[in-house]
C-alpha cells in the first residue's frame, strides 16, 4: 500500500485568502492511503521543504502530493526537495490551488474550497499510480549557431567564443553590424554607434573560435537539443572573399546605379559595391539583379569590374554553397524591422519627400551617410528651419501594432538633440508626443538635456499632414498643456516609426519550432523567469526578435542567452526529461498518424519484418520528444503511452473527479 | 467620495455613464488614451469648439449629465475622421450619437439649427434646400435662372417612408 503525504500551501494569502486550507487539509487526511496531511504558509520556503523531507524520511512516505501554485512555477523545486529526501522525484504530484482555484474564484470562497478538495482528491488518486522514472543523459556538441549578425548576434558570439565554444555566426546581409551599424549616435550617452560597434565587428570576425558566414541563410534544421544538424546556404558574392582587398576600384568603374539599401535608399550605389564604409568583411559584392552581365547571362557584356580589379577577385562563376553544421544549441538574433509609415496615409510618408522615418534621419545625420552627416531636407537639400517629430507611428496603434515600440521616444530625443547641435540655434524643433517614456538608466536625464536645448514638447499628435505649394508641411495639433489648437509649419517631419517583427521571425518559427507571441515576435519560455530561452530546448533568444529593444537591453539579453547556452552545453552532456512517449510495438499498426501529428518531428517510422511481411512501426526519438502527448491521444490502437501521464493515471483522476465515494474506496 | 468638478460642483453619475455604455454596446468606443489626434483633426473644433477627446474623458469620468444638456454634442459634423484615425479604435462619434439619443429621451433642448435640418430632411428628403444666391455684381439667381435642372427629391412622402423604415428596425 502506498503511503501518501499531502501538503497544502497557503501561498501567503494568495491561496489561504480564498480557500479554507485547514478544511482542505482535514479532508485530505481522511482520504485513502494518506498517511499525513499538513498545511503551511509557504511550502516552497526552506522550513516548508524541510517539513516535507522529514516526513518522507521518518514516516517513510513513498508518494507526495503538494497542493500549491502552478507546476510551471515550482514543480522543479519540489522535485529536488523530495529527491534530496531519497524519493524518486517523479513520485510527486502537484495540485494547482492558486491559478486554478483561488485566483480564478476569488469571490466564491466556499465553492473554491469545494473545488480545492476535489482537486486534492484527484491528485491523491493519481499519485497512487505514479511510477519512478529516471533522467537520461545524451552527448552534446560544444558548438553554437548564432543566427543574425546584428549587435545581439555579435555580442552572443563573442561571449560564446571567449568561453571556448565553436561559434558559427550566420548573417543574411553582405556585412555584419545589423541595425546598429545604420545609427549615427546612441542614446543616452550620444556615443557614436560606429565607434562602439565597429571594434566588436572586427573582433568577432577575427576570433579563432568564430566562423563568420555572411550573405548566408539557414535553410534547414534537423536533430534535437545538443545535436542539431543545420544546413546553411552561402549565396554567391561573385567576388572571391580571400582575394578582395576592399579597394573599391570595381565600384568606381561599374556603370549600373542602384538604390543604396544601407542608406535606406536615400543615396545610390553601384551593382558592385561594398555594403557600407565599415563593412565586415570588407569585401565587394555584385548584385545579381542589377549587374548587366549577371542579368543578361551573357559573358561578353560589360565586365569592367574584371578589368579594374588588380587582385583578380571578381568571379562570375561562383555558385551557391551548401554548408552543413553540427551544433549543440542555437542563439536566434534575427532582429526586427522598421514600420512602413506609408500604411498610414494621413501622414503623407512616401508622398511627401520631406516626411521621413527615424531610421532615414539616422542615415542623414551619419557622417558616412548620403549627406556626409549634414542634416538636410530631402526636398530642398537645405538644413530645415523648423523640424517636427511625430511619435508613436505604427505602434501604440490598434490598427497596426498595439505594443509600445520602446525606442521611439528616446530616438526622437536623441535626434532632436543632434539636430540642435548640428544645425544650431536657427532651427525650431518640436516633438509631438502622446506619452513621453524615458524609463531607462540615464534616460530621464537625457529628456532634461533636450529641454535645456530649447526643444519644444507638444502634448498632442496631428490628425493629418498637408503640403503647401512651396513644399512646406503644415498640420494642426491640439495641445494638452495650453488647451489650444496650434498650426505648425515645418520643412522636415520625422516620424517615430516603431519596431515590428521581421519576416525572418516567421522563418525562424518554421525552422526551429520557436513559438511566437500575439505581437508577432518570438515567444520566451516564461515572461519573467525564462526570458532568454524559446519554448524549444536549446534554442535561445537575443535582441529585438523577442520584442522591441534598445541597444543596452539587446546586449544584456545577448550576453544572457550566451551564458544560458554555455550553461546547457558546457559539460558536453545533456540530461533529458523522462516524460516521453513510448510505443507498445505489439499494438502499433504502423498507421503513421502519430508521425503526422507530432509537432517536433519526434516520431520515426521503422520497417520491420513480421511473419515474413514487412510492416512499419513507430519509434519515438527520445531526444526530440517534448512530451506534449499529442501522439498518445491520436493513436487509434492505444499503442502510444505517455510516461507520467499514463491512461491509468489520468483515468484515476477522472474517476476521482466524478465520484467521491469511489475515490474513497481505495483500490 | 470620488470626483467633483469644482468649476460647476458637478458630480459624476454612474447611472448615466452606464446608460451611455448600454447604448454603445462596445466599451471599446470609450477606450481613449488622450492622444488628442481626434481633436487635432476635428472638423467642428475651429468654429464650434468641439473637442472629441474631452467628450471621451468626461464620459469615462461619468460627467455625462452636463454633456447631455449641452449644445456641444450637436456640433459634430459626423465626418468620421476621428473613427478612421483613432489609434485605439475608440470612437468619439459613436459616443456623441449615444449622448444625442439620451438628450432626446430626456427631452433636452436641441439647438434650433439642428432641428431645422432635421425637419428639412423629413419634409423634402434633402439636408439642404436649394437657395437663391446674390453674386458680386448684385445679381440674384436661382437654379431656374441658371438653367440648372430641378433637384430630384423623393417623390412619395419621404416622412412616411422614413418612419416606416424606422419602425421596421
Amino acid at each position: 500500500m502506498p503511503k501518501i503525504g499531502v501538503y497544502v500551501c497557503h501561498c501567503g494569502l494568495n491561496i489561504a485568502g480564498v480557500v479554507d486550507v485547514e478544511k482542505v487539509t482535514e479532508y485530505a487526511r481522511q482520504l485513502p492511503n494518506v498517511a499525513v496531511a499538513r498545511h503551511y504558509a509557504y511550502m516552497c520556503s526552506d522550513p516548508g521543504q524541510r517539513m516535507i523531507q522529514e516526513d518522507v524520511k521518518k514516516r517513510k512516505l513513498d508518494r507526495v502530493v503538494i497542493a500549491t501554485c502552478s507546476p510551471r512555477m515550482h514543480e522543479e523545486t519540489f522535485r529536488k526537495a523530495v529527491a534530496e529526501a531519497g524519493l524518486n522525484p517523479y513520485l510527486l504530484e502537484i495540485v494547482n490551488l492558486r491559478e486554478h482555484v483561488s485566483w480564478a474564484h476569488t469571490h466564491e470562497p466556499e465553492k473554491a474550497t469545494e473545488k480545492a478538495m476535489a482537486l486534492v482528491r484527484m491528485g491523491v488518486a493519481r499519485a497512487k499510480l505514479l511510477e519512478p522514472l529516471e533522467k537520461r543523459k545524451v552527448k552534446a556538441e560544444k558548438s553554437v549557431l548564432v543566427v543574425g549578425g546584428g549587435i545581439a548576434g555579435i555580442q552572443a558570439s563573442l561571449d560564446l567564443a571567449d568561453a571556448g565554444f565553436k561559434v558559427y555566426l550566420v548573417e543574411k546581409a553582405p556585412s555584419i553590424g545589423g541595425r546598429m551599424a545604420q545609427l549615427d549616435k546612441t542614446f543616452p550617452t550620444l556615443d557614436c554607434s560606429a565607434c562602439i560597434l565597429t571594434p566588436k565587428m572586427v573582433d568577432v570576425a577575427k576570433h579563432p573560435n568564430v566562423t563568420l558566414l555572411t550573405n548566408s541563410e539557414v535553410t534547414g534544421v534537423k536533430g534535437f537539443v545538443g545535436n542539431y544538424e543545420v544546413t546553411v546556404i552561402k549565396n554567391p558574392r561573385y567576388v572571391d572573399e580571400a582575394k578582395c582587398v576592399g579597394c573599391e576600384l570595381c565600384v568606381k568603374v561599374c556603370p549600373v546605379k542602384v538604390p543604396d539599401l544601407f542608406n535606406e535608399k536615400l543615396g545610390q550605389t553601384r551593382a558592385v559595391c561594398i555594403y557600407s564604409s565599415h563593412a565586415v568583411p570588407k569585401v565587394a559584392i555584385i548584385n545579381p539583379n542589377s549587374c548587366l552581365r549577371l542579368k543578361t547571362k551573357n559573358k561578353d557584356v560589360c565586365g569592367k569590374c574584371i578589368q579594374a580589379c588588380d587582385a583578380k577577385a571578381i568571379d562570375f562563376d561562383q555558385q551557391p554553397e551548401t554548408i552543413s553544421l553540427k551544433v549543440g544549441g542555437v542563439v536566434v538574433a534575427v532582429g526586427s524591422e522598421v514600420f512602413d509609415a506609408s500604411k498610414m496615409p494621413e501622414f503623407g510618408y512616401g508622398r511627401f519627400k520631406n516626411v521621413i522615418s527615424n531610421i532615414e534621419f539616422e542615415r542623414i545625420s551619419d557622417a558616412s551617410g548620403p549627406t556626409s552627416g549634414k542634416i538636410l531636407s530631402p526636398e530642398t537639400g537645405k538644413p530645415p528651419k523648423a523640424l517636427a517629430f511625430i511619435q508613436c507611428v505604427g505602434s501604440r496603434d490598434k490598427r497596426f501594432h498595439e505594443y509600445c515600440c520602446r525606442v521611439g521616444c528616446m530616438v526622437a530625443l536623441k535626434q532632436a538633440i543632434l539636430a540642435r547641435e548640428k544645425i544650431g540655434e536657427d532651427v525650431s524643433i518640436y516633438v509631438c508626443y502622446i506619452d513621453l517614456r524615458s524609463f531607462g538608466k540615464g534616460y530621464e536625464e537625457f529628456y532634461n538635456r533636450a529641454r535645456d536645448l530649447d526643444i519644444e514638447f507638444v502634448a498632442g499628435v496631428p490628425s493629418e499632414i498637408h503640403r503647401a505649394s512651396d513644399g512646406t508641411l503644415y498640420f494642426d495639433v491640439f495641445e494638452k498643456g495650453t488647451n489650444k489648437l496650434l498650426e505648425m509649419r515645418a520643412d522636415l517631419v520625422v516620424l517615430a516609426n516603431g519596431l515590428i517583427p521581421s519576416n525572418d521571425v516567421a522563418r525562424v518559427n518554421e525552422l526551429f519550432h520557436a513559438s511566437r507571441s500575439a505581437d508577432g515576435f518570438l515567444l520566451e519560455a516564461h515572461p519573467k523567469l525564462r526570458p532568454l530561452e524559446s519554448s524549444t530546448a536549446g534554442i535561445f533568444l537575443a535582441g529585438a526578435c523577442q520584442g522591441p529593444k534598445d541597444i543596452p537591453d539587446t546586449v544584456a539579453q545577448a550576453s544572457g542567452a550566451a551564458a544560458k547556452a554555455v550553461d546547457l552545453l558546457s559539460s558536453g552532456e545533456i540530461e533529458l526529461e523522462p516524460l516521453k512517449a513510448v510505443v507498445d510495438e505489439d499494438l502499433c499498426s504502423g498507421c503513421r498518424v502519430c508521425e503526422s501529428v507530432c509537432p517536433f518531428v519526434g516520431v520515426e517510422m521503422k520497417p520491420e519484418v513480421v511473419e515474413g511481411k514487412e510492416q512499419l512501426r513507430a519509434e519515438i526519438v527520445e531526444a526530440m520528444c517534448q512530451g506534449c502527448g499529442v501522439c498518445c491521444s491520436a493513436c487509434p490502437t492505444g499503442a502510444i503511452k505517455m510516461r507520467h501521464f499514463t491512461d491509468e493515471q489520468v483515468l484515476a483522476q477522472v474517476v476521482a473527479a466524478c465520484t467521491e465515494a469511489e475515490a474513497k474506496g481505495g483500490s | 467620495m470620488g470626483l467633483t468638478d469644482l468649476m460647476s460642483m458637478a458630480k459624476p453619475t454612474d447611472e448615466s455613464r452606464k446608460k451611455v455604455l448600454a447604448k454603445l454596446k462596445s466599451k471599446g468606443f470609450l477606450n481613449c488614451f488622450q492622444c488628442m489626434k481626434c481633436t487635432s483633426g476635428c472638423t467642428a473644433l475651429k468654429l464650434l469648439e468641439l473637442k472629441p477627446h474631452e467628450i471621451e474623458k468626461l464620459v469615462n469620468f461619468g460627467f455625462v449629465d452636463e454633456l447631455v444638456a449641452s449644445d456641444i454634442i450637436w456640433t459634430c459634423a459626423t465626418c468620421l475622421k476621428c473613427v478612421e484615425r483613432c489609434p485605439q479604435k475608440a470612437s468619439p462619434y459613436h459616443v456623441i450619437v449615444a449622448l444625442r439619443n439620451m438628450a432626446v429621451e430626456r427631452e433636452a433642448k436641441i439647438p434650433e439649427a439642428f432641428m431645422k435640418a432635421v425637419s428639412q430632411i423629413l419634409e423634402t428628403g434633402l439636408a439642404e434646400a436649394p437657395q437663391k444666391v446674390t453674386t458680386r455684381k448684385m445679381k440674384t439667381c436661382d437654379r431656374d435662372s441658371l438653367k440648372l435642372p430641378k433637384i430630384c427629391a423623393p417623390k412619395e412622402s419621404f416622412q412616411t417612408i422614413f418612419f416606416k423604415a424606422l419602425e421596421e428596425r
